[in-house]
């Protein structure tokens, strides 16, 4: 495929314990909220726990009562972004891509007594795709924390470098579990109380449940890009090769992408960084210790951690949308839970919500299997 | 103290998989991390499990575990003081 | 579609019995006492403790790319941001999550971190790049069963997508209870 593509957001929709819409989910954390609490006795679980987990109204919808929660949570968001972006989802020239770490895993508490292959990631894909009359193979990212990120590079490569496709809708979901909060416990990487980004007294982070699509089209002119819209520029994977868990102490892997995406970009333009900023010691010095590399620290840069807790497979795309909205209204959200940045090497973290000044934005986004994204989206003005 | 440095050892070996070892291949006053084994910090969360589960001891955060874990005598000597089975 | 830009250099495969590369078997289970992985590890003569702390997912993997490269000529000492990893399967994580699940039981509830660690597709992934140096991408997806062509075409596009990426490490690991299906190979642009 030699013509160039303009890969840009046609729809999008979010569904967090938060809000229920794009725009609505913005304005709630533009006004400070975030439904992270203690949780007791949650699954059985011994400990306490800090997290964002779906109020049961959630799943009241009817028409919606054969899916699992992680079904029925991937089927709203991908609705609405279907939905906003106006595309038939059933045409053959549309991709699914679907991430998320563990899916159903909870089914895995007596997979016998489930129907058959529940637990499987792609038999929960194809049921989604199903209920929009989609019948291409959909394809499941798991690649840990990066996966959201991950979805949308290969979104974007789906539809950069082949004639399949013309829309891709890249879901993002994740449901918690016993499974899952048992495992982060033992890991001991749970803050006992609201996460504190990039916070020198940061102890750990806090986990969440949210659901995000976004439908991605391609243009080969410049002008069909409607005015705001949000373009997908670049995207880069690299991995550290160092531990399968622990981040990297030098942020090489995230250097590499980083330097990647903004190659041959004019860097002033960076209005905003969104960061992975998990509140974990680690997370958050390696990513201070790869912007330090880059030169871009003096770049304002957030991370939603504080508001949503990590909500693994759907970070990426939620933390997209969030970021791309913010971009939209030139305003940078303030990175709730830090109160005194504290980082390897010091970094311009977003304390109060600001106005942006550049036409574009970064994503970072690091995991477990050290993998590290970096993503870069600018912002189509009607003068262009 | 002996006999528990021992089962401690088959324990240790048992549990983070440390193929082909024998506990005499273990020097009870050697550091556990950095050279030695080759044990990393998944290792050391394994071994705060262990405590819990055939002691009985409960670490409240992972810090904790690096001066317990500087030796399996020192191990052993902070079993034998805090076990509650 | 595009035109393949790659040529595959070796191929491997591994069952729950045999293990071949390039075509030709090079270990035949014979001993059923004997962990199948542990005797694939020893007759390949690798010498990487790591191995055994890791997860049966991890374990096909690792032997899969030890099969590809033991004899390649290639750089072992340095991180090499040309090398990428693009792996597929159908059971994600599920062998090692099941393992977990009993560590989280009612009645014995002891959450073990070091199998909590591999209940992550990706980590395969990961180990591949960490013994074999390898800073580029590095992928994992979930399908039904091994969709050939579309490996070929995530392959491509990931060489179209990253000019630097030179030699790919490619393919199908899939472990699921007696199942065991590797499929690997080292492909160059």
């Amino acid at each position: 495929m030699k013509t160039k593509h303009y890969i840009y957001q046609k729809g999008h929709h979010i569904v967090t314990p938060l809000a229920v819409g794009s725009e609505a989910n913005f304005e709630a954390i533009a006004t400070g909220h975030s439904p992270l609490r203690q949780y007791r006795q949650q699954w059985d679980i011994p400990e306490p726990f800090f997290a964002a987990l779906f109020p049961v109204e959630t799943f009241h919808e009817t028409s919606l009562q054969q899916y699992t929660r992680f079904e029925n949570i991937a089927i709203q968001a991908a609705e609405g972004a279907i939905q906003r972006a106006g595309i038939d989802a059933s045409n053959p020239r549309v991709l699914f891509v679907i991430s998320t770490t563990k899916g159903n895993v909870e089914a895995l508490e007596n997979e016998k007594a489930q129907p058959a292959n529940q637990a499987y990631l792609w038999h929960s894909a194809q049921l989604i795709t199903s209920h929009f009359g989609n019948h291409n193979t959909p394809i499941v990212v798991s690649n840990a924390c990066i996966s959201g990120c991950a979805a949308q590079i290969t979104a974007f490569n789906m539809l950069q470098y082949s004639d399949l496709y013309d829309y891709v809708v890249v879901i993002g979901a994740e449901v918690l579990s016993r499974f899952i909060i048992a495992g982060f416990q033992s890991f001991k990487a749970l803050s006992p109380e609201r996460c504190k980004p990039f916070d020198k007294n940061r102890c750990g982070l806090n986990l969440g449940e949210a659901a995000a699509a976004i439908v991605y089209a391609r243009c080969e002119d410049e002008t069909q890009i409607p005015d705001q819209g949000i373009v997908m520029t670049a995207g880069a994977i690299n991995n550290d090769a160092n531990h399968i868990s622990g981040p990297s102490r030098t942020g090489e892997g995230l250097k590499r992408s980083i330097n990647k995406v903004t190659e041959n970009f004019d860097t002033k333009q960076i209005a905003f960084i969104n960061a992975h900023g998990t509140a974990t010691l680690y997370n958050d010095d390696m990513e201070s210790i790869a912007l330090q590399r880059c030169g871009l620290q003096h770049i304002p840069v957030n991370s939603l951690k504080g508001y949503y807790g990590h909500t693994l497979g759907a970070a990426g795309v939620m933390e997209v949308i969030l970021s791309s909205i913010a971009l939209q209204k030139q305003m940078v959200i303030k990175s709730l839970g830090t109160e005194e940045p504290g980082t390897a090497q010091p970094l311009n973290v977003c304390m109060e919500n600001t106005s942006a000044h550049g036409n574009a934005f970064l994503k970072l986004i690091s995991g477990f299997g050290g993998s590290n994204a970096a993503l870069l989206f600018t912002l189509k003005h009607a003068s262009l | 103290m002996e006999e528990l440095i021992n089962k401690l050892k088959e324990e240790i070996i048992d549990v983070l998989n440390l193929e082909g070892m024998k506990p005499e291949d273990i020097d009870e006053n050697a550091p556990l991390f950095g050279e030695g084994l080759g044990l990393d910090s998944i290792d050391a969360l394994e071994l705060i499990v262990l405590l819990e589960k055939n002691y009985g001891i409960k670490l409240k955060n992972a810090n904790e575990g690096k001066e317990i874990f500087k030796s399996v005598r020192v191990m052993a000597e902070y079993i034998n003081e805090h076990r509650t089975k | 579609m595009t035109e393949q830009s790659f040529n595959t250099l070796i191929k491997c495969e591994i069952t729950a019995s045999t293990a071949k590369v390039n075509g030709q078997t090079i270990l035949q289970r014979t001993d059923a006492s004997e962990d199948w992985f542990s005797q694939l590890y020893h007759a390949i003569g690798m010498q990487y403790p790591k191995f055994f702390k890791m997860d049966r997912l991890c374990k096909a993997g690792i032997l899969g790319a030890e099969l590809l490269l033991k004899d390649f000529d290639y750089d072992r000492e340095n991180v090499k941001a040309d090398w990428g990893i693009i792996l597929m399967n159908s059971a994600s994580s599920l062998d090692n999550d099941r393992h977990f699940q009993e560590t989280i039981a009612t009645d014995n509830y002891y959450p073990s971190p070091a199998v909590f660690v591999y209940t992550l597709a990706n980590i395969v992934t990961g180990e591949i790049a960490i013994r074999h140096k390898t800073g580029g991408e590095s992928s994992f997806y979930v399908m039904p069963s091994f969709d050939e062509q579309l490996m070929n075409t995530l392959v491509n596009q990931a060489y179209m997508a990253n000019p630097e990426l030179t030699h790919i490490i490619c393919g199908w690991v899939n472990v699921d209870g007696e199942e065991v299906d590797v499929r690997m190979k080292v492909v160059e642009r």
